[in-house]
């Protein structure tokens, strides 16, 4: 009986667990922390943290208990990461929640978007200098498009084994955005910049948002054929939003199906990160890297904003170029944020999301440009 | 500060004035700098000012959303200060910035009632002026006492 | 392998660069046509009126066409789209408060310059009609 006792011992967590398991089951409690009480991101940290815990259990080898234990009921849903499956979706809810108005009203701010794409190219050149073999250096050069998404996504593709770090990282720094970007912001602009104002946008018709969708469709996938999966979903979720005909299937898009994915997403790719595979040198400099592409993408956008203004009579105001990278609708709120310091009565969040939702169609289409090729 | 006579002399509602009407009445005419979107005279208010252009571009509204704008030196705002009721018509705002010459409506009308020659002469610039303008403000009158379902 | 010898073995730069140019081109096509759009979805829009013009070619002498400078073509469409929720013909103080309240910069001079150029044109009876004829 002692015997019986001792091996039931022998297999449980207690036993079995590490250093590096305490590590990451603090990480996950941290991220729990982060998304619970300073509401960095809840909805993303709260499942991936948890998804962490659940990872982080040691568990005997054979059971059929790991997420990559190939018979696992988390290695089913974690197939909804490695096979691309989830991304899209998320895409489709971002497409039937995302108001493209701004965007419309001033399509020259959709150059921002452009410019802070440069983090994901600077990066994927910083990462192959580093030692990455090119599919794993386009993975990483992806967290700078800010978009966990695609990170995903094209990670799934092209890296898969540094899924749980790359997502990680990206949803961190999404997390972080209010933290990381600030700073690079007060640094390359000059308060005279910060203050000023942008011209109020136009008002845009019904027909033209519901145009939008199909030409920027037809537009972006015949030029990256290889974003299709990400920018099908979210012009498709867009012009279900517009077409106010399909306001059913929008709802379930924007709500029953982006929830449900994210929960699913969330939780896996937090379990994606076991100790043994995510404590690793590689996945330190996939964080170092993945914040200086964040940096850089913050700083491009910035700087292209401030270009831009030797070109026009309008004046822009360049911190809509930190809103580029796409983590909506965060990096909007930080513009208007760090704006409203210099200036409280001086309006950005709307002017922002220009940038924001464009950097969200720029990363796809970035994505998509790596994948084609890296094939 | 008073206004010179020169400037009166050069606007169509003073130009029949002598030089020595002038030198009388210039003393109580006062120029003002007018921000954009200042409010002049606001409908039904008592008027106690009456305001001649000289610079910038005006708006009068009535009831019911009827308006018409004024671009041209020399055009008047506020002539109610010198008829009865004595209450605006109109609202009047500034378009863009501009100055006027302000009277103080008392004043005003103490020197068309007190000054026959100033007063015809004044008035005879006035009145197809307000001929013009009673469209407005009479219709306005004519809709409010119609019942609602025909003002529609 | 590191460093730049690595970059060049993978053949980095040509991927970064032609990377960055996809990007732009792409983003910079879809905001050239985006910024066409408005304005291919208003001749749509008012095609009957102009095709009625094109026939009748009288209307030049009614209502001559007017161009508008270019940097007053978009207050032009944020002016013509208010005016045109305010119906034909439109009282102007409306338009004025309709404006302030839709936050538009320095509603009452654009208003002053909308007349000036004959963009809105009064109908005579107190109220206002935008000009059916405007040009770039």
């Amino acid at each position: 009986m002692e015997n019986m006792f001792l091996e039931f011992f022998s297999n449980t967590g207690y036993a079995m667990a590490d250093y590096r398991h305490v590590i990451m089951i603090a990480i996950g409690i941290i991220f729990i922390y982060l998304g619970i009480a300073k509401h960095y991101e809840p909805l993303l940290l709260v499942p991936i943290g948890f998804g962490i815990l659940i990872g982080n259990i040691p568990v005997f080898k054979g059971l059929g208990l790991g997420i990559y234990e190939s018979n696992s009921v988390l290695h089913y849903l974690y197939f909804g990461v490695t096979a691309g499956i989830y991304p899209p979706l998320i895409f489709l809810g971002i497409g039937a929640m995302t108001d493209f108005s701004t965007m419309l009203a001033r399509p020259l701010l959709m150059l921002l978007g452009a410019a802070a794409q440069m983090g994901i190219f600077l990066t994927f050149l910083g990462a192959l200098a580093l030692g990455f073999a090119p599919n794993e250096a386009a993975s990483i050069g992806i967290i700078g498009g800010a978009d966990g998404p695609t990170a995903i996504f094209l990670t799934a593709k092209l890296a898969p084994e540094l899924i749980g770090p790359i997502a990680v990282a990206a949803y961190s720094y999404m997390a972080l955005v209010p933290v990381i970007q600030p700073p690079i912001m007060r640094l390359l602009t000059t308060r005279k910049e910060r203050l000023i104002r942008m011209e109020e946008p136009r008002l845009v018709g019904k027909r033209e948002k519901m145009i939008f969708p199909i030409i920027g469709f037809l537009l972006c996938c015949f030029l990256a054929p290889a974003a299709l999966p990400l920018l099908g979903m979210l012009f498709f979720g867009n012009l279900l939003k517009e077409a106010v005909v399909t306001e059913r299937l929008a709802v379930a898009a924007r709500n029953a199906i982006i929830d449900s994915v994210t929960i699913l997403l969330g939780m896996t790719v937090g379990a994606s990160t076991q100790a043994d595979v995510f404590l690793t040198p590689q996945s330190v400099g996939i964080f170092v890297l993945g914040a200086v592409s964040f940096g850089v993408a913050t700083a491009s956008g910035l700087i292209f904003a401030k270009i831009i203004n030797l070109f026009v009579k309008s004046k822009i105001n360049p911190l809509l170029g930190a809103a580029g990278v796409s983590a909506v609708p965060d990096s909007a709120r930080v513009v208007q944020m760090v704006g409203q310091e210099e200036d409280p009565t001086n309006f950005l969040l709307m002017q922002a999301m220009a940038p924001n939702v464009s950097g969200v169609i720029g990363s796809a289409i970035g994505a998509g440009i790596l994948w084609s090729f890296m094939n | 500060m008073p206004t010179d006579i020169q400037t009166l002399k050069s606007l169509d509602l003073f130009e029949e004035l002598t030089s020595e009407e002038l030198t009388q009445i210039a003393p109580m005419i006062h120029p003002m700098k007018i921000s954009e979107g200042e409010l002049l005279t606001q409908r039904g208010e008592p008027a106690t000012v009456f305001y001649v252009a000289l610079k910038g571009n005006f708006i009068i509204s009535f009831k019911d959303g009827q308006a018409f704008t004024l671009h041209n030196r020399g055009d008047i705002i506020g002539w109610s200060t010198i008829v009865t009721p004595f209450l605006y018509t109109g609202t009047a705002v500034a378009l863009t910035d501009g100055e006027v010459l302000a009277l103080n409506g008392d004043d005003f009308l103490q020197v068309i009632q007190g000054e026959s020659s100033i007063g015809d002469k004044i008035m005879s610039k006035i009145n197809p002026i307000i001929a013009e303008r009673v469209p407005y403000f009479s219709r306005d009158k004519a809709r409010r006492d119609l019942p609602p379902a025909e003002t529609e | 392998m590191t460093g730049l010898e690595a970059i060049a073995a993978h053949n980095g730069w040509s991927i970064a660069i032609v990377g960055v140019t996809i990007v732009f081109t792409g983003l910079a096509m879809l905001s050239i046509i985006l910024s066409q759009l408005y304005k291919v979805l208003d001749f749509w829009e008012n095609r009957d009126d102009f095709f009625k013009r094109l026939k009748r070619g009288d209307a030049a002498e009614d209502l001559p066409d007017i161009t508008v400078s270019p940097d007053m073509q978009e207050t032009v469409r944020q002016y013509q789209m208010l005016a045109d929720r305010l119906g034909e013909p439109f009282s102007l103080p409306k338009l004025l408060d309709f404006a302030q309240k839709c936050g538009l910069v320095n509603p009452h001079a654009t208003i002053n310059r909308l007349l000036k150029q004959n963009v809105i044109v009064p109908d005579g009876e107190g109220y206002y009609r935008w000009h059916q004829a405007i040009s770039g």
